[in-house]
């Protein structure tokens, strides 16, 4: 991560470093040494900007700091008379048996002045400290800073109270003149971001928000929020309108990684790789590069989008070609590759990093061949030379996958319990990679191919898995792509190369047993079938019969999609080797055509020890009556393959008769105009749950239902008179309610002596 | 009554009790008014001309108190010497019985008559038993099998006039009767009584919507208790006779039935199976009454359960994917995979066919995780009922090895706990999936699918092909799999399948193309029945028939006869072969 980080930054600088963050490497010194125009740029480093950025810092901070600014004042002007210029070289820190950091100044500088710098450095120091929101992207934004003057100007986002006073600010430094500045800008914007971000989520106030009267605490928050909440949005903008321009793509394309997830870093990474034209290629190799480390770093546990990204690498061939016209020198490539493909089995002993080695040499080798007899053609040479750097590292990280892969990981998987497990299996980075293989096969050395079938070959078997826990085995979709790669990559190279393709003719016999519909994938199996099968060369009779059989037998036990492509295989099969047709007819002299094997062996695991030429396609007959309509037709078709001539089935391919029939595709529209007729019922009555008329008449005892009625009727009584009860009760609390209403009344009205009279006998009556 | 002597003993209290009914009045009344309205508002309008009809009868009954003795005569008369004049008088008291303890005002009045609940019990018994008689007599129609054209042919004669109110209020009566009554028996009667006369009903629509909703009603909402059975049978026999007779309610009540099917099947537990179960049959009853009209909307049934599923392939998204492992989803794919297989023999439903299985294709599909293997059997089932059924191949065993694969050691300690039915779960918790117990479960059903699956095509020429790939994947699990409770049920199905695959490796004299001679192959093979082979099939398949479910009998039950059948045939085999 480190070295990714640093790789495109220039050195640090020396005078603002902090002790605990200074990595000053050989690497560093090189580079300024090696560039001294950058260096250049250092002498800038202690005039006015930094000295007003350091101050005005310092004025913000704290009052005991107010004395500092003083003196800096007087340092500054004392600099400003001296007019002083830094010697590049001198600029370089010493370090001193203490420990300190010294920094050689031109001796006309004063002790004091030197002595200032050092306390404005601790006062820098201090501040670090003491803001602490932002003290870490601040270090981070100094430290990877190679420019005073970059780092002048992009300080002033960092603070927080920047931030809020002019949110655009930051953003504006982006639209420097200079390339560099704006770089470092964003940079420096991204750190800032990144730690300013507050741990909720924010989002600019609703107008009825606006309207509700707030604290001001609240305000001041809500300000703050939809300040930093603006600024963001012009900083991603900009960041979005950079990524057109050539220079900053690399860049851009960082820092977006770092906001966004996995998806967007890819889709940019894709378009970097896409539009290589318009930024020349260096994006691309330094990219490349970058994944590349990341592989080696992670040990190939990794999102497979890291490396589906190659995908999208597109490799000039002409290049060469146009260089061959005038150089002649692919001529002498051409025969040089072809003379040690001569003696691949050389390359087979050794391992896979010293081939790695030797890649990298001869490429290196390539380039400066490359180099001398191209050089009036510096435009074309230069692209050259980064398109095979690129590819160099795309190879280095697909063969460090294939060789993690066919690495027994017992241990490892036991230990590692890589989030990644769970989604992508094992070797999440294996399929990506072999697809990428698959596409640009035509470009890998021949030298190289001997060592690349065998590891093939043997992810293909399984065979290295096959002791270890079954987590870590290899999927039968990975093991059919490994054959796919093997085949692609075989004719790509115009067959040139004299490897026996039959150990993948085995495994895919045996793969097709083992393949299951809905756990593996029915694309690949579809294209393995294409490939290995329906397209190069005549195959062998037995191995042709061999598939025949046993497409047919598993068409029996696929599901629609899978047995279609079996079929569309199987006939293309049919139709290229007429003698495999005596598969249709049941003669009993078919078994002379047999050869070895008199009979049929379904388990066999070798096409060419099956004996199926002994057997015949009874599953045709049985597929016939397959409730999908295209595959009885299909098998029908075949059945008569020798009789009619039919165009149809011929033009599909397997993969493209996989997907016809899949289940995304089904459109779950019945053709009606066969269904609307000759719907009628031939035999009118069938046996039913309840037959005719015997059920019409009722059953149950009489009695029974006599005393059902009679308490249905006994119940309801009770309810009913249980109700003009309780009427005539609530009428009577009524009354008496209404009557001790009437006697209060009258109580007031004084008469009382008739009313308790009344009242005695209005209690008796009750 | 005692405040009125209250009353007129204190003349003032009087006044004062009037003063307080003035205030009051106003308020009631305008309470009343309301519910009055409410309650005219559910009646229908034709009310109206049968409390004019029964106008004189009041007048007449309100002078008799209702006794036994009396209502005995008028039946008497009515019966005996075919007096049709008291009719009028039974109805009401009918009428009254059946009103019996509501809050209608006339029959409140009534109600004060009839004193005995024998009375009323009487009454309500003869007028069910008897009324659909006496009403045929009256209109001179044919007691048992009536057209519903005679009855509307009859609508503007002199002789319909006079009896339609009389109809009317029966009908209404013993409407009435079934919203009031709970007890199942009175139930059964009175549906049963109401289906006889289910062609009186032709004549009044809106009753027939009442009958109809009341009959779904008690259709779908009864429990099945022992022995109650016949009564749900019973208002399936109405609809399903209403369905018959009445032809512009067949829509209708097929819709209402599917409806409340679909309201009702979204629980499944191992009490309410059988009674599911049921309704599964009695709607593919209902809907294979007019197949043709039936395809269309299942038909449309299907395509929308396609679109829901094509949706879920499509996003993967949790809660489509929610809205397709649920019970509703499963059962209405029974019901229509029970359909077209009740009725695919006799009428082309290959669209529907076709369209079924790639649902059924795409739910299985979609759920390929351990966790929804009840799911996935539960396919796998109707995918082998449809092919049984309908004759076609469609391939399963890849589904069902899937499913063995699960199988593998498991905890031999931990067991289930008592309430383990795979059948009413459709995803198991993960911990199940290790236990001992399921897993024997699952390797038994999945033994059985495969023997339903492989006894289908036993016959098939091209047999052992089809047994080939499974076998090979059953043998690898047998080398697998430690615990000898689950080796056993494989070791012998493999045994007995090899043994059958060689027998069956003869030399038939056709080509395969030849798709007549091998339909001839399959009789031929029929008749060399391979005892042991066919005799292991019926002994998986008894096992499971053994096991439960109504469902599961009758399609094992299939199984066998058919396997008998082949059997049986074996006498021939010698003529065949030469």
């Amino acid at each position: 991560m480190g070295k990714k980080r640093k790789a495109p930054i220039p050195p640090q600088l020396p005078p603002e470093v902090t002790e605990e963050e200074v990595e000053v490497s050989d690497e560093d010194v090189h580079f300024v040494n090696e560039n001294k125009d950058y260096a250049k740029l250092l002498r800038r480093l202690d005039t006015d900007s930094i000295t007003k950025h350091v101050s005005r810092v310092a004025d913000k901070k704290d009052d005991d700091i107010e004395a500092l600014y003083e003196k800096r004042k007087k340092k500054k002007s004392l600099e400003k008379n001296d007019g002083l210029e830094v010697d590049p070289v001198d600029a370089l820190p010493i370090k001193t048996l203490g420990g300190e950091l010294v920094y050689r100044r031109v001796t006309k500088k004063s002790e004091k002045a030197e002595k200032e710098l050092k306390e404005s450095e601790d006062a820098t120091e201090d501040r670090d400290g003491s803001v602490v929101k932002l003290t870490k992207a601040e270090k981070r934004a100094k430290t990877k800073k190679g420019r005073k003057e970059a780092k002048k100007q992009a300080k002033e986002p960092v603070k927080t109270e920047d931030v809020q006073e002019n949110p655009q600010a930051g953003v504006l430094i982006c639209k420097d003149d200079d390339q560099n500045i704006v770089k470092l800008g964003l940079l420096s914007l991204s750190a800032v971001f990144k730690d300013i971000i507050p741990g909720y989520r924010i989002r600019l106030p609703t107008e009825k928000e606006l309207e509700m009267n707030v604290s001001k605490a609240v305000k001041k928050m809500r300000y703050y929020e939809s300040t930093l909440l603006s600024s963001y949005k012009a900083y991603l903008q900009k960041l979005v309108v950079l990524e057109k321009k050539p220079s900053f793509q690399l860049v851009t394309v960082r820092y977006a990684c770092d906001f966004f997830g996995r998806k967007l870093c890819c889709t940019a990474l894709k378009s970097l790789f896409t539009n290589e034209g318009k930024h020349g290629g260096e994006a691309t190799v330094e990219a490349v590069q970058l994944i590349t480390d990341h592989v080696k770093i992670d040990d190939c546990q990794l999102h497979p989008d890291s490396i589906e990204v190659f995908l999208y690498l597109s490799f000039d061939e002409d290049l060469g070609k146009s260089q061959s016209v005038e150089g002649d020198d692919s001529n002498n490539r051409g025969k040089k590759g072809r003379k040690n493909s001569e003696d691949p089995k050389k390359w087979k002993a050794n391992n896979k990093k010293r081939s790695r080695k030797d890649l990298q040499e001869k490429t290196r080798e390539e380039v400066d061949a490359d180099l001398k007899a191209t050089s009036f053609a510096p435009d074309a040479l230069d692209r050259k030379r980064m398109q095979t750097e690129t590819l160099s590292f795309v190879f280095q990280t697909y063969f460090r996958i294939l060789k993690h892969s066919t690495r027994s990981t017992v241990n490892r998987s036991a230990t590692n319990d890589s989030f990644l497990f769970g989604r992508f299996g094992t070797h999440p980075l294996l399929a990506p990679c072999l697809n990428g293989l698959g596409k640009f096969s035509h470009l890998i050395d021949l030298d190289f191919m001997g060592d690349l079938m065998n590891s093939l070959k043997m992810l293909a078997s399984g065979v290295s898995n096959s002791e270890s826990s079954p987590e870590s085995r290899l999927t039968v979709s990975e093991r059919l792509r490994c054959c796919i790669v093997a085949f692609k990559v075989m004719r790509n190279n115009l067959d040139a190369l004299n490897v026996d393709l039959q150990e993948f003719f085995v495994q895919l016999y045996n793969l097709i047993l083992e393949y299951r519909p809905d756990r593996d994938q029915g694309e690949v199996l579809a294209e393995a079938l294409k490939i290995m099968l329906c397209e190069g060369r005549q195959h062998d009779m037995q191995r042709a019969a061999a598939f025949v059989k046993r497409l047919a037998t598993s068409s029996l036990f696929f599901g629609s999609a899978e047995a279609m492509a079996a079929l569309v295989t199987l006939k293309d099969l049919l139709q290229r080797n007429a003698k495999c047709r005596n598969l249709l007819e049941n003669d009993a002299g078919g078994g002379s055509l047999s050869g070895s094997v008199a009979k049929y062996q379904p388990c066999a695991s070798d096409p060419n020890l099956s004996g199926a030429l002994a057997s015949v396609l009874w599953e045709l007959s049985l597929l016939c009556k397959h409730y999908h309509p295209a595959i009885s037709t299909a098998a029908s078709s075949i059945l008569t393959i020798n009789t009619a001539n039919q165009v149809y089935l011929a033009a599909t391919s397997p993969l493209q008769a996989f997907k016809d029939l899949s289940i995304e595709q089904e459109s779950f529209n019945p053709q009606r105009n066969s269904a609307t007729q000759n719907r009628k019922r031939k035999n009118p009555s069938k046996s039913s749950i309840l037959s005719g008329n015997e059920l019409a008449q009722y059953s149950g005892d009489k009695e029974v239902l006599k005393k059902m009625f009679s308490e249905h009727f006994t119940v309801i009584r009770d309810i009913s008179e249980n109700e003009s009860l309780r009427r005539e009760l609530n009428s009577t609390v009524t009354s008496i309610r209404l009557y001790e209403e009437y006697k209060q009344q009258k109580k007031r009205n004084a008469k009382r002596l008739k009313g308790k009279r009344e009242g005695k006998k209005e209690k008796k009556v009750h | 009554m005692k405040m009125r002597v209250t009353t007129i003993q204190d003349p003032e209290f009087s006044k004062f009790v009037e003063r307080q009914n003035l205030e009051q009045l106003p308020r009631d009344e305008a309470h009343s008014d309301g519910e009055d309205d409410t309650s005219d508002g559910e009646d229908d309008t034709s009310d109206q001309d049968m409390v004019d009809s029964n106008k004189g009868g009041s007048i007449f009954l309100k002078n008799n108190v209702l006794s036994h003795s009396v209502i005995e005569s008028w039946s008497e008369q009515v019966m005996a010497q075919q007096n049709f004049s008291v009719l009028p008088n039974l109805l009401n008291a009918y009428r009254a019985a059946c009103h019996y303890g509501s809050e209608d005002g006339f029959d409140a009045n009534s109600c004060q008559r009839v004193k005995h609940s024998g009375a009323l019990c009487k009454i309500t018994m003869f007028m069910l038993q008897e009324s659909d008689g006496i009403f045929r007599r009256m209109l001179g129609i044919g007691s048992s099998s009536c057209k519903i054209e005679s009855i509307l042919g009859l609508k503007n004669t002199e002789k319909w006039k006079t009896v339609k109110p009389l109809i009317k209020s029966y009908l209404r009566s013993t409407l009435f009767l079934l919203d009031q009554v709970t007890d199942s028996e009175i139930l059964v009667f009175s549906l049963t009584q109401l289906g006889a006369s289910i062609v009186l009903f032709a004549a009044f629509p809106s009753l027939l919507r009442r009958l109809i909703k009341a009959s779904l009603l008690q259709f779908i909402c009864g429990q099945l208790e022992e022995g109650l059975s016949h009564h749900l049978h019973f208002s399936l026999y109405n609809v399903r006779t209403i369905t018959l007779v009445v032809s512009n309610c067949r829509d209708t009540c097929l819709v209402k039935a599917y409806k409340a099917f679909l309201a009702h099947c979204k629980i499944v537990e191992s009490c309410n199976l059988k009674h599911l179960q049921f309704l599964v049959d009695s709607l593919v009853e209902l809907y294979s009454l007019d197949v043709p009209n039936s395809f269309i909307k299942s038909q449309v049934s299907i395509q929308h359960l396609a679109m829901i599923l094509l949706r879920g392939v499509k996003t993967k998204k949790k809660e489509i994917l929610q809205r397709i492992y649920n019970w509703q989803y499963t059962n209405c794919i029974d019901l229509w995979v029970r359909f077209i297989s009740a009725n695919i023999r006799d009428h082309d439903l290959q669209a529907l066919l076709y369209l079924i299985i790639q649902v059924i294709n795409g739910v299985a599909h979609l759920f390929p995780w351990p966790r929804y293997l009840p799911l996935r059997l539960k396919c796998i089932q109707m995918l082998n009922r449809l092919s049984c059924s309908s004759g076609v191949f469609i391939p399963i065993t890849s589904f069902v090895l899937d499913s063995v694969e699960y199988i593998g050691n498991s905890k031999p300690d931990a067991t289930l706990g008592k309430d383990f039915n795979v059948s009413s779960v459709l995803k198991v918790p993960k911990q199940w999936l290790k236990l001992k117990d399921f897993q024997e479960e699952l390797l038994l059903s999945v033994i059985e699918l495969l023997s339903i699956h492989f006894s289908q095509w036993s016959f098939h020429i091209s047999f052992p092909e089809v047994a080939t790939i499974p076998l090979i994947h059953l043998r690898q699990f047998q080398e697998k799999v430690t615990a000898e409770s689950l080796r056993r049920p494989v070791k012998r199905f493999i045994d007995q399948n090899i043994e059958f695959v060689e027998k069956k490796r003869d030399e038939a004299a056709f080509s395969p193309k030849d798709l007549e001679s091998v339909e001839s192959f399959v009789q031929l093979k029929a008749c060399g029945g391979n005892a042991p082979f066919v005799q292991y099939y019926e002994s998986v398949v008894r096992k499971s028939l053994n096991q439960d479910t109504l469902k599961k009998t009758r399609q094992a039950s299939q199984r066998i006869l058919n396997l008998l059948s082949f059997i049986s045939l074996k006498t021939q085999k010698d003529l065949f072969i030469s």
